[in-house]
């Protein structure tokens, strides 16, 4: 398995300088986290960047990993292609423990990269990267035709719904026929 | 991207970012993707309160007034655009679309960032009907579709589609001078109408039973000896008047008078005039027989009541605060009466007296 280092910059926690008494309490070195996705290369993450992920924070909240312990054991993410879990884990460092802007220029252009994208980071609950992501989304189609609508976002005609609708009946009264068939070969 | 593999919720974040005209445009596509706007918009069409065919200028174009932190500003959001087709335009020049059974031809209007229908003259209702059936089901059935119509020939025909509210304003110029009979034919004629905005130089007003007498709200400005035959006629719920010449302040007390006996306005619900020339006696309407008071130390309630037909632009109530009251006869409801410079209000509650009384603070 291979190993990249993300969102290091502050993995050695900074010698504490000498303060008065009075002064805040000393800063906690900040905790790190792995995830990996499909493609089984693990990402060194900082907890406050995956704040950004309700999903991951969730998991991670009452774990009190200590590092080894993060380490050995790296967040699985198998439905997510590794070049998407790098695009949102370069984005939870960017935005980490910043206010996000109103707009986010940097996302994928390409329509099966943003596709792909919107659907890790809406498993992982980066709320205001999917909204970035959908506003993206929507303005594919912006002074589109109704048909040029349907062949950027692949939806099918009236026609082939009913098609697949009356496939998927007739296929469901096959299952539930043999369903049937084979309660009742169990029951003989 | 086949967009239809995205959840509910993903749906609902594209949409949001999605102009109203765009989705309508992509409810084109197909039915199933129809349904899915209309699941995932639930809350923001129910926050339409209403869509305008308006003339603003040429075409006609439907819009509804876009509120913006809780306000309307007056600004307008393009759903559709209406615009007649020449002879020498080719079907090949539009992109076509089955609308509630019809297939129609559109183009996008960039001007009104907006789809753009274009149909041949012949064909203007019934592609016009379409559209609005379409919007009846596309959008919630709380909406108040309005329809907006300046009268300048006699040749204008007036829809009359389901669940359309009309708004009829005449040109001063050319129907102010006309006689009574004619608009009263034009009346009969024209399918319900919610709100008309006319001048009338005209002595004499619209017969008894004019189906003039029955448009919810009107605008008249008239000759103010024509006022106490239109009140007493008027069977609408709201009225806005202005009147030429000297007032008979006579005429407004015998108003009160003929309302607390339920004789006339029975369902006017708000009613307010402006005198441009004369200053209205104060004293000598509010001391009339039967005027009552409430003291001048405590706060009387508001009279607050949406407009009957409200465009969006303005504030849509026009408050009476007033400490003057007169209470009908029949049913003890209470109507408060205000007077300020040249304008009278009379604004009828739903409560009786005691009712009334009881929100006084």
């Amino acid at each position: 398995m291979s190993s990249t280092e993300q969102g290091t910059s502050s993995a050695a926690p900074a010698e504490p300088t000498t303060a008065p008494e009075s002064a805040a309490a000393p800063e906690v070195p900040e905790s790190f986290y792995y995830v990996h996705g499909k493609d089984k290369v693990v990402h060194k993450v900082s907890a406050g960047a995956l704040q950004h992920s309700a999903l991951i924070h969730g998991m991670i909240s009452n774990l009190g990993y200590t590092e080894e312990q993060a380490k050995a054991n790296p967040f699985p993410f198998e439905n997510i292609d590794g070049d998407i879990l790098q695009m949102v884990v370069d984005w939870c460092n960017q935005h980490k423990g910043k206010p996000t802007p109103p707009e986010d220029t940097n996302l994928p252009k390409q329509k099966e990269k943003l596709f792909d994208l919107v659907l890790a980071v809406n498993y992982l609950e980066i709320k205001e990267l999917l909204t970035y992501c959908c506003k993206q989304v929507a303005m594919m189609v912006k002074g589109k035709s109704p048909e040029e609508i349907r062949e950027i976002w692949m939806i099918p005609t009236d026609a082939e719904d009913e098609a697949a609708e009356k496939e998927a009946k007739k296929r469901a009264g096959k299952e539930a026929a043999g369903e049937t068939a084979a309660a009742a070969g169990d029951a003989k | 991207m086949k967009l239809l593999i995205f959840p509910h919720l993903v749906h609902k974040e594209i949409f949001e970012n999605m102009k109203i005209s765009d989705l309508v445009l992509l409810s084109f596509v197909s039915e199933n993707m129809k349904k899915r706007i209309k699941s995932s918009q639930i809350t923001r069409f129910k926050s339409i309160s209403h869509i305008e065919y308006g003339t603003y200028d040429y075409p006609r174009r439907v819009y509804f007034p876009y509120q913006n932190h809780g306000i309307y500003r007056g600004i307008l959001d393009n759903i559709m655009e209406f615009k007649e087709r020449s002879d020498n335009e080719t079907d090949n020049e539009f992109f076509r679309v089955n609308v509630a059974g019809k297939i129609m031809n559109f183009r996008l209007s960039y001007e009104h960032d907006c789809p753009a229908v274009y149909f041949h003259p012949s064909e203007k209702e019934s592609a016009i009907e379409s559209i609005h059936n379409y919007f009846l089901d596309f959008f919630d059935n709380t909406v108040e579709y309005q329809w907006y119509q300046w009268i300048t020939d006699d040749e204008d025909s007036i829809p009359n589609f389901h669940q359309l509210a009309l708004s009829i304003s005449f040109d001063s110029k050319k129907y102010g001078r006309r006689d009574v009979e004619s608009l009263e034919k034009f009346f009969a004629s024209s399918p319900v109408i919610k709100r008309v905005d006319m001048q009338l130089d005209t002595s004499y007003l619209f017969r008894p039973e004019s189906k003039f007498y029955q448009v919810e709200s009107v605008h008249l400005k008239l000759y103010s000896h024509a006022v106490p035959t239109f009140l007493r006629h008027f069977q609408g719920r709201q009225a806005f008047l202005s009147c030429y010449y000297k007032w008979n302040i006579l005429d407004l007390i015998e108003f009160m008078h003929r309302w607390k006996s339920g004789e006339e306005c029975r369902k006017l619900e708000y009613l307010k005039m402006e005198l441009s020339i004369n200053e209205i006696p104060q004293d000598q309407i509010l001391n009339a027989l039967g005027v009552k008071h409430i003291d001048e130390s405590n706060t009387p309630p508001t009279h607050e009541l949406p407009l009957a037909f409200w465009s969006g632009f303005d504030p849509n109530t026009d408050p009476i605060v007033s400490h003057s009251y007169v209470v009908r006869n029949t049913d003890n409801r209470v109507a408060s009466v205000s007077i300020q410079n040249n304008w009278f209000c009379f604004g009828v509650w739903k409560e009786t007296e005691q009712e009334f009384l009881r929100m006084v603070t």
